[in-house]
């Protein structure tokens, strides 16, 4: 095990292979808050890369809801039990991760689904938290809630399923992190699935192989965002890239909301894979379970994104989401409008940050009719 | 005189039933390779119960001891061998899956004959070790199993695959191209899984993590699901330079599928010595 740091978590951590960061680091950010589980990802991904044979139950993108909602089944909870109750000290995690618990003879601490703990994906959607007593609707805000959690491979600065693999067979591109299993390589022994912790690799029993989301880096490749991305109707996703904490630059969207604003947290950071998939929380769900997915961040970060509205920066980035397939590496606020810039500078994409209103009075004196909402 | 013949009787009759056993794998010559385990020609063969170790080297390593010994016999017609391998196994173990693992078992040789022997596990750099490699999955559809959804999981219900709708013709090469988008492993030529004509598939190692395919036509097999476990015949060319009444050495391993082992959770022996016995 060699010795690397974990920005995440504050501190140096245990892992299987040196510490090795990519050129850029693929990244993205997902605003809970505005996802509506249309499942319209899901599709987008579903017929781009899993429509073969053996692939039928894979998922690679997914919409659950939380609390109840998982994909495969209590994939988180298993975890989270096996791992049992870990310490935050402020923003050092004091706890340990899956690959400092390790039981003797594995790598790393996880738990492998059966295929009937992939046969219900819906499971527990739209299930609220808490008991919806008579008259409950009548109260603000809600004793229930609950809000929808869409997740794809977390592309890892240290993944698990990487770590896992005997034979190597899963790597990170050097020039954007994008972690791949090699199909020429690999041997379907399972432990990457075994081993990562939000259950994003699968085991294609028609090809023998396992199999995971490519973060679409052919189009990466060409300066686009991927399909569960471009596709959003809820426009909740903004692929780009991520420095290190201590480059952090203002002007990159990711940066700005994870770096500087940290508006943007990962999800389940305590089990030290540092994902780069980053997610404003839901602002209206308990701070403690928030803080249970998303670290001792939860909190300030609801209450940063509470205070948009006053922030044209942080309201203008926030616009930029979902307006336009290709990334968006810089951007710029000139009063009631942003701008999303590529990297040498060219416009991608201009967008006003709040649209016109128009007002029709409700008696239209030149037909000399009241006009109404309906025929 | 009858109780003479009955004693003869009673004698081959044991003789039949408690093989002969011995120290080491011993390659007896024939003049056809059996490849059947129920081939009468293994009868002749002397028996080696070779006891199994869980491979507890590298992570992931195997905790708990599953398959404590294999029974091993072997043949040579004098360009390749034949070893039949026998081991218990309450479970049959041939529908891959998520945490579905299957039954396997694999026969290990150094590349050189030589004093210097490669590390037992998977050979060295520098040392490579030749694997035969049996799997029950492939014995099943080289029997006959489809390769569908179905075929696995037989109420599955599936409504489309885009590459096997109009105007595709069914069977044709555009249709073939396009279902090899959605099948990246069998596009790169990594057939894990899919049709076949052999269930073993022939692999060279330089320590562990470094199994390769190197594919050759001499490797045969086949397995069969038996009352008390497999007994499963792999068949391969002669080593390079194993001379009659030369030896080389061998090493197996045996994974039980219902048992989660896979890969590198394995039982395995040692290296024993081979004899390609003259006579």
């Amino acid at each position: 095990m060699a010795r690397v740091y974990n920005w995440q978590l504050g501190r140096e951590m245990s892992f299987w292979y040196p510490e090795a960061r990519p050129q850029r680091q693929f990244a993205a950010v997902f605003d809970v808050n505005k996802c509506i589980a249309c499942q319209t990802c899901t599709l987008a991904c579903k017929t781009t890369w899993t429509s073969g044979k053996g692939q039928e139950y894979m998922l690679w993108n997914n919409v659950e809801t939380k609390p109840y909602g998982s994909y495969p089944l209590a994939y988180d909870l298993r975890l989270l039990d096996m791992l049992d109750a870990q310490e935050w000290n402020g923003g050092r995690y004091e706890g340990r991760t899956i690959f400092e618990a390790a039981p003797a003879g594995e790598r790393v601490l996880g738990w492998r689904p059966e295929d009937q703990d992939y046969a219900f994906p819906n499971t527990g959607e739209d299930d609220c938290a808490g008991q919806v007593d008579r008259g409950s609707f009548m109260s603000l805000p809600h004793a229930g809630w609950f809000f929808y959690l869409a997740r794809i491979c977390n592309h890892c600065t240290y993944p698990a399923c990487l770590a896992a693999c005997p034979r190597g067979s899963i790597y990170r591109r050097a020039e954007d992190g994008i972690v791949l299993v090699d199909q020429a390589r690999c041997r379907g022994y399972q432990e990457c699935v075994k081993a990562c912790p939000y259950k994003k690799v699968f085991f294609n029993p028609l090809t023998g192989t396992s199999e995971k989301c490519i973060a679409c880096f052919p189009k990466i490749e060409q300066g686009m965002q991927p399909q569960c991305f471009a596709n959003c109707i809820g426009k909740i996703r903004l692929a780009g890239w991520l420095s290190r904490p201590e480059q952090a630059r203002a002007d990159n969207p990711i940066d700005y909301l994870v770096h500087i604003r940290k508006i943007a947290l990962p999800l389940f950071p305590q089990f030290g894979l540092e994902p780069n998939v980053y997610y404003i929380p839901p602002v209206h769900s308990p701070e403690a379970f928030n803080r249970q997915l998303f670290g001792p961040g939860a909190g300030e970060a609801v209450r940063a994104y509470r205070s948009a509205p006053g922030d044209p920066d942080l309201a203008g980035l926030l616009c930029l989401f979902g307006c336009t397939e290709m990334m968006v590496t810089r951007f710029r606020r000139r009063g009631d409008t942003v701008t999303g810039l590529a990297a040498d500078g060219a416009e991608v994409v201009r967008v006003p940050m709040s649209e016109p209103v128009y007002v029709r009075p409700a008696f239209d004196s030149k037909q000399g009719l009241w006009r109404r909402n309906c025929p | 005189m009858k109780r003479t013949i009955l004693l003869c009787l009673l004698c081959m009759a044991a003789c039949s039933r408690a093989p002969r056993t011995a120290n080491e794998v011993i390659a007896i010559p024939v003049r056809g390779l059996p490849v059947s385990p129920a081939d009468p020609a293994w009868e002749d063969a002397p028996e080696l119960a070779a006891a199994m170790i869980p491979q507890d080297l590298v992570e992931p390593r195997l905790l708990e001891p599953s398959t404590l010994s294999v029974r091993v016999r072997a043949a040579s017609d004098g360009a390749a061998m034949a070893l039949r391998l026998e081991w218990d196994d309450p479970n049959k173990d041939d529908v891959p899956g998520p945490s579905r693992m299957v039954d396997a078992c694999a026969v290990q040789i150094p590349v050189k004959i030589e004093p210097d022997l490669p590390d037992p596990q998977m050979g060295r750099e520098g040392k490579p070790v030749q694997v035969t490699y049996w799997r029950a999955d492939w014995q099943a559809t080289v029997d006959g199993r489809g390769d569908t959804l179905r075929d696995l999981y037989p109420n599955a219900s599936i409504d489309h695959y885009p590459f096997e709708a109009r105007p595709l013709e069914p069977g044709s090469e555009v249709q073939r191209e396009m279902a090899l988008r959605y099948a990246p492993a069998h596009r790169l030529g990594n057939l894990r899984s899919g049709p076949r004509d052999v269930p073993v598939e022939e692999l060279v190692a330089s320590g562990p993590g470094t199994l390769a395919p190197s594919p050759s036509p001499d490797a045969r097999g086949k397995g069969v699901f038996g009352k008390s476990g497999w007994s499963v015949v792999i068949s391969r060319k002669l080593p390079a330079g194993l001379e009659p009444d030369r030896r080389t050495y061998v090493a197996f391993a045996v994974w039980q599928g219902s048992r989660q082992e896979v890969g590198a959770r394995k039982m395995r022996t040692g290296w024993i010595p081979l004899l390609r016995r003259a006579r």
